[in-house]
């Protein structure tokens, strides 16, 4: 059957609606086109969705006829099952059935088979349909009628195909180029809504003579109003007269964005007490404060802040000696210490707040407590989302009175209110809000507000769905891990301690603690070697500064190195930036320590003077008279010793000559090399004080090269 | 914890070994490589104690190396989460201290030191209770818990805690 083809869907499933009827009519009643008719358009009008323009309904209905033996023919299957009409059902989901019995009549050879495909959808529907048909005289057979409720709503749990109405009905709804156009209008500020009011009166007032079709007036956006009409001709004439609206700005909107005209996303800020936020304006804008108090009646909050308060100009005002003049600078935060203020002779009163009972010290108009300044402030001018704080700033609101005492309150809160926190599947997180706080468990699924974990616990289903402003990071003591945000990334570590939401870690390359948060970490079996190299310098080397000093690099830094001073008595380390820095040193000098022993890189020695007495270590650099020795039970300066030459004296053999004694393995490339035996001078042992001996033999047992063959003479 | 383990490897040798010591050439070769050296699965190998057996040798084309796999008998030790050890303090500083048991370096962080233990700087820097009872300098004995540990190509790093209940100073060198 062609005829179904090429013609609209609506109208397709209106000739199968009509030929339903026919094809009912023909079983039980007469053929009566124009009850089936009439009742089709009725029932057309009824099942019909309300988008779908009614207007060419009414077309088609004769071309049906002649396919009803066909399609009673074969609809005949379940022709037998009674229909059962009660006026209640719904006749709109009968359009489906139709649309596929229409496209199975259209194969005439293939009819059966299809039947046979499709068996239990035709079958359901077809009960389906005849149940739903309004049949004023039907007679309902009660179990007939049971069945068919039965198929029905067992078919009902065919959720993809409720879906796909719903789908194509809401694009069906978007607007076309047909619909009335949405045309964006500039107002005066704050006057929107009593425009749109406006409007809305001079509509009743003049009836059809205005065009436009609507008005809106969003709270969110300020100075533009909406109207919706055909032509802007139409939008400026009822603009006409109305002073808050300049008819000089209007702008079409584009159909795409039509829509998201009238779509909020609403925020819904959770403003409680003790939570974080930020100051938007003012003298604090950008300073961390916390919250005291809500009112939501007049959109205020009460904060608590670090004071910035100059007290010389707050003095100086109040006493009326200076004009106060705009400050080009912002005084820098400080608590306010109330004996200060009272020695500039400001005036201090001391006020009790009837409602919290505190005391509150009244300076100059604000108020004052524990050093905080409270502030009452519109809801507007702060900012309570995604709010990032450093620890510092987190320390300096412990009141100054407990220092390092008790937890920082609404820390929970702050994680509260984060963007999302990056779960992800595997992680071991730890609720910490609700009912189930301190259930641990593991993310399974990661969706928009909540997150699905698998709890610790028996007893509990496999997953439990949580929102993820009440989940936390956890981590154990003795886990490894990577810090991806914050002031510290890039720092690998262990964890050491957990404090709920801190971590305190062992980082790798330094070696000490450092806290951070939870969110800020991930658990990885990276370890981070921290930056050693900037431009052509890197750790360890000996470079030359711009003043002719020179130095090994003990540390690099963001921009910096940490350069320690060739200099023996002060051991000093300083920052150098990178272009200070004029070239590395190659040199190789050989200097000769206390004993006369050439020393050179890498011979282990040990020194004999100075605060660093007593320790050895290998030789890292030497330069002008001057050593750097590499102790690694050294705390300061990374391990490196600065002395000079002849304050040390070298413990063992000479490493840098080649190979020690039997060691023929350890180099296949080389053989047996005999130890390089200088041209030994004729040198005479020196009198030593008695105590020196022994060391000297030390040296000379590691074959020293430069006494074998001497002649000595023994005291 | 220390374990006696057979372990296996390929060892190449240059030709120039080959000849009547072959087989000394091999097992002082294996040692010089394996000795002293860590994986992060056996831990760290303190001593070969003796060669199983020596398979065929293989010779590689395009050198003249042979490989060899030698299985060899030796001792490792490997650290253990949970684990507890003693171990000898080598450094105290005000992070917390360092302690060496046989090649593991283990540090104990001063969050994991009981709270009644104060650090005192100086010229021999320790940890000491309130009443001076207990202190931990260079070269106590203590016995500590290992919490975590981490393998390095060349060396096993470990964090110990004496936060639980008997561990602590063993011997204190200054009364003892």
């Amino acid at each position: 059957m062609s005829r179904g083809r090429g013609e609209e869907d609506d109208d397709i499933e209106d000739e199968e609606y009509e030929d339903e009827d026919q094809f009912l009519d023909d079983e039980d009643y007469d053929k009566d086109e124009d009850v089936g008719r009439g009742r089709g358009t009725s029932s057309k009008k009824r099942r019909r969705s309300v988008f779908i323009d009614d207007v060419a309904e009414e077309d088609d209905e004769d071309d049906e006829e002649d396919d009803d033996e066909l399609y009673g023919g074969c609809g005949k299957k379940n022709s037998k099952a009674p229909r059962v009409a009660s006026q209640f059902f719904d006749l709109e989901a009968q359009v489906d059935s139709d649309k596929e019995e229409e496209e199975d009549e259209g194969e005439d050879d293939f009819i059966v088979e299809t039947g046979a495909d499709l068996p239990e959808e035709d079958a359901g529907r077809r009960m389906h349909r005849h149940s739903l048909l309004v049949r004023e005289d039907e007679q309902e057979d009660i179990e007939a009628l049971e069945r068919s409720i039965h198929a029905r709503y067992a078919r009902s749990s065919h959720t993809e195909y409720d879906e796909e109405t719903t789908d194509v009905e809401q694009q069906a709804l978007l607007p076309s180029v047909r619909d009335p156009k949405l045309w964006m209008v500039k107002c005066a500020s704050g006057r929107e809504r009593e425009t749109a009011a406006c409007l809305m009166q001079k509509y009743i007032d003049k009836g059809s003579e205005l065009q436009i079709r609507s008005v809106i007036a969003l709270d969110h956006l300020k100075n533009y109003i909406y109207v919706e009409a055909d032509k802007e001709a139409h939008v400026r004439e009822a603009v006409k007269g109305l002073c808050t609206l300049f008819a000089a700005k209007i702008m079409l909107v584009p159909i795409r964005e039509m829509t998201d005209v009238l779509s909020v996303e609403s925020k819904a800020v959770h403003l409680s007490r003790d939570t974080w936020v930020r100051m938007k304006v003012g003298t604090y804008k950008g300073d961390l404060a916390q919250v005291v108090d809500v009112d939501n009646v007049r959109q205020r909050v009460t904060v608590k802040l670090i004071p910035r308060i100059d007290l010389q100009a707050l003095a100086n005002k109040l006493e009326g000696r200076e004009v106060a003049k705009k400050k080009a600078f912002v005084p820098p935060p400080r608590f306010m210490n109330v004996d200060e203020a009272r020695a500039l002779n400001i005036r201090v009163e001391r006020k009790r707040n009837s409602i919290t009972g505190d005391y509150f010290e009244n300076i100059g108009g604000m108020l004052f407590k524990d050093g905080f300044l409270y502030k009452t402030v519109s809801m507007k001018s702060i900012s309570a989302q995604d709010i990032k704080t450093t620890f510092d700033e987190l320390e300096k609101f412990r009141s100054p009175s407990n220092n390092g005492e008790g937890e920082i309150v609404g820390l929970s809160t702050l994680f509260a209110n984060r963007k999302k926190t990056h779960f992800m599947k595997g992680d071991a997180v730890i609720v910490v809000k609700g009912d189930l706080k301190n259930l641990k468990g593991w993310v399974e699924k990661v969706e928009e507000e909540n997150v699905h974990i698998r709890p610790e616990m028996k007893g509990l289903p496999k997953t439990l769905a949580v929102n993820d402003k009440e989940l936390c990071k956890s981590f154990e003591p003795g886990n490894h891990v990577k810090v991806v945000s914050g002031t510290k990334e890039g720092a690998t570590g262990m964890v050491v301690k957990v404090e709920q939401h801190v971590l305190i870690i062992l980082s790798e390359t330094t070696k000490e603690h450092i806290r951070v948060f939870a969110d800020d970490v991930v658990e990885s079996s990276e370890v981070a070697t921290g930056v050693t190299k900037i431009g052509d310098y890197e750790l360890h080397d000996l470079v030359l500064l711009d003043n002719n000093s020179f130095g090994v690099i003990i540390r690099v830094e963001s921009e910096a190195f940490q350069v320690l001073q060739g200099v023996p008595e002060r051991p000093e380390a300083s920052l150098v930036k990178l272009r200070e820095i004029k070239c590395k040193l190659h040199k190789k000098f050989n200097l000769q320590d206390r004993y006369r022993n050439p020393v050179s890189v890498k011979d282990v020695v040990r020194i004999l003077e100075g605060p660093c007495k007593g320790k050895q270590g290998p030789v890292e650099h030497i330069y002008k008279g001057v050593v750097f020795v590499y102790d690694r039970h050294h705390l300061e300066n990374a391990g490196f010793i600065c002395v000079k030459a002849d304050s040390c004296c070298i413990v063992g053999g000479s490493r840098s000559n080649g190979n020690r004694n039997g060691d023929s393995f350890s180099r296949f490339s080389s053989f047996k090399t005999p130890p390089r035996v200088p041209p030994s001078p004729r040198r005479f042992a020196r009198g030593d004080p008695p105590f020196d001996s022994g060391r000297r033999h030390g040296g000379g047992r590691g074959g020293h090269d430069a006494l074998i063959g001497t002649t000595v003479k023994i005291r | 914890m220390f374990f006696h383990i057979v372990l296996e490897r390929n060892m190449q040798l240059h030709p120039r070994h080959f000849g009547r010591n072959l087989r000394e050439n091999l097992v002082s070769k294996l040692m010089k490589d394996v000795e002293g050296t860590c994986s992060g699965r056996h831990g760290f190998v303190v001593a070969i104690t003796g060669i199983e057996n020596v398979g065929k040798g293989l010779i590689r084309d395009g050198t003249g190396f042979v490989t060899f796999p030698v299985k060899y008998q030796c001792v490792v030790f490997r650290p253990f989460k949970g684990e507890i050890l003693e171990a000898a303090v080598t450094m105290v500083n005000k992070m917390g201290f360092f302690a060496e048991t046989g090649p593991v370096q283990i540090f104990v962080s001063n969050h994991l030191i009981p709270d009644d233990m104060e650090f005192q700087s100086g010229d021999m820097p320790n940890y000491t209770t309130s009443d001076g009872s207990v202190k931990i300098q260079k070269d106590s004995e203590v016995r500590l818990k290992i919490i975590g540990t981490r393998v390095d190509a060349t060396e096993i790093f470990c964090i110990g805690t004496i936060k639980d209940d008997f561990l602590g100073v063993i011997n204190d060198p200054t009364t003892a």
